[in-house]
């Protein structure tokens, strides 16, 4: 196994990027936001419709299937798709697959699209929302507890209690994100925000306070993947996918594994470094899902850059912003930018590598790491390694 | 901290599946159990056909003692569904009769958990055919 993957280190590259604006309306069915991301992201990949062999996409029951996207763009007989089900944990297992689809000869280019209204339509969050279809469900929800930011807290006090985790690591981090947003044009959030501020901001389930949670956003974003050799001759600088791993299954439930401080991720990191070849001091720039505060903690230490139960510590160092050793979530990640279920962090560490970030640019980026849902909720995670070309 | 504590909505049925309908039923009755392979005699929650452990199928319900650890807890200050009043404490233990699995449970103390805590399940009627299990402090 370990052969094949070295064969496909840097066989496949994202040559395009496309977005709708980020609002809390959008106004349009999911489907039209699709249309409209892939049609920016062919276009600044100097590609057009006919081009397309193939299209992914993941959701949970929210959003457009790729059988209407496909024929919407006037794609007949698309060669491959993927109609993943599943949420943040497999958004970069998409694009994963995708890679491996382009490099196996399937279908020569394809699209990675996520569209969701996410505000206006299906809260993730929300007060109303139909109950997860899961069997973990039953033993939750009859004690009031079912949300993501319910999961979230009771995983983040698990980690406060046993490591010694503060709300102000907490803080920083959503501050040091929100810095990020300001200089941004594509955020939702661009108001500066103190620890003061978000000690203050209202309770939701403690330990999070309304600053922990992420956006719930109407968007979509679009990423066009081909063969590296077809992406040297087009418009935009390459980014190599250099390692794409996906897995998981134990559950923090059930299954004997019951450590909740520690996620999928870390199983998933040493096969997600060995496939690429690159370790944690490698990595310039790194995107870490972050539903909440706690989860980017916890993968700091998952993905190897601190040592367990030293994530809080290292946000305080600032060693996560613009300037620091390794700046995280950039472009201010799901907190402040907007929240597209994942595939926002794989469109920024793009951007990264090509130097096309603008204000927000890390100099000199050549590796970033960009990472799912680490596996809390459902046992199960994806990242990807990209470099530049 | 909240002088006192509210209750989560009421009303939140679960709706077990074909593995796991006889352990409600169980509960119904105050009887807490959980699955013990026949085979390697490792015990498991929740329920499921397999033990991953020597990945065979033959079990039978294990009556136990619903003790355990505070491993986790979150204070709900919002309404997550309808019919509740916040705030009200959700707790994550650690069971002690199967080591390595967690349980969620409604909290019935009167000081917010401690990690760490020794704590022991409560049964609460919700009606002739379902019981659900909550956590306070052990005497």
């Amino acid at each position: 196994m370990a052969k094949r993957l070295l064969e496909f280190r840097d066989r496949t590259a994202v040559v395009g990027v496309g977005y709708t604006p980020f609002t809390k309306d959008s106004g349009v069915s999911t489907l039209t936001l699709a249309c409209r991301a892939i049609m920016a992201a062919l276009d600044d990949a100097g590609l057009g419709p006919g081009d397309v062999e193939g299209l992914a996409t993941h959701r949970v029951g929210d959003s457009a299937a790729p059988s209407l996207v496909g024929p919407a763009l006037g794609m007949a007989d698309p060669t491959w798709y993927l109609d993943q089900f599943g949420g943040g944990s497999v958004s970069h297992a998409v694009v994963a697959q995708a890679a491996l689809a382009v490099a196996a000869g399937v279908a020569e280019t394809v699209v990675c699209y996520r569209a969701i209204n996410a505000r206006s339509e299906f809260r993730m969050g929300g007060t109303g929302r139909r109950l997860p279809v899961s069997p973990e469900v039953q033993y939750q929800a009859p004690y009031g507890y079912f949300a993501p930011p319910q999961q979230y807290a009771m995983y983040a006090n698990a980690h406060m209690q046993k490591y010694g985790t503060k709300a102000e690591h907490f803080g920083r981090l959503a501050v040091t994100q929100r810095a990020n947003a300001v200089k941004n044009p594509r955020a939702l959030m661009r108001t500066p925000i103190t620890l003061d501020d978000y000690l203050a901001s209202r309770w939701i389930a403690e330990p999070f306070r309304l600053l922990d949670c992420c956006l719930e956003t109407d968007g979509a974003c679009a990423l066009v993947v081909t063969t590296a050799e077809r992406a040297r001759s087009l418009r935009r600088p390459p980014v190599l996918i250099s390692g794409a791993a996906w897995g998981g299954g134990d559950s923090h439930l059930s299954g004997g594994r019951a450590d909740p401080t520690t996620t999928a991720a870390a199983a998933l990191a040493p096969r997600l470094y060995a496939q690429a070849g690159l370790g944690p001091a490698d990595i310039d720039v790194a995107e870490l899902y972050d539903c909440f505060t706690y989860s980017v903690i916890v993968q700091l230490e998952d993905y190897g850059f601190c040592a367990k139960g030293e994530g809080g510590p290292y946000v305080a160092s600032g060693a996560t912003a613009l300037d620091g050793a390794l700046p995280v979530n950039t472009h201010g990640g799901f907190l402040s930018e907007g929240y597209v279920h994942g595939i926002n962090h794989i469109a920024e560490a793009v951007s990264q590598l090509r130097g096309d970030a603008g204000d927000r640019q890390v100099a000199g980026a050549e590796v970033a790491l960009s990472t799912a849902q680490p596996g809390y909720i459902l046992p199960a995670t994806s990242a990807l390694l990209l470099r530049k070309g | 901290m909240p002088d006192r504590y509210g209750r989560p909505p009421r009303g939140v049925r679960p709706t077990p599946d074909r593995d796991s309908k006889d352990w409600w039923d169980r509960l119904a009755g105050h009887e807490f159990t959980v699955q013990r392979c026949d085979t390697c005699h490792t015990d498991r929650f929740p329920a499921r056909a397999f033990c991953p452990a020597c990945r065979t199928e033959r079990w039978h319900w294990e009556a136990v003692s619903p003790e355990g650890t505070v491993e986790s807890w979150i204070v709900n200050r919002r309404p997550f569904m309808p019919g509740s009043t916040e705030p009200y404490v959700v707790v994550l233990v650690r069971l002690a009769a199967v080591p390595g699995c967690l349980i969620h449970g409604g909290w019935d103390g009167d000081l917010e958990p401690e990690y760490g805590q020794a704590v022991q399940g409560v049964y609460a009627d919700m009606g002739d055919d379902l019981a659900l299990l909550n956590w306070r402090p052990a005497e």
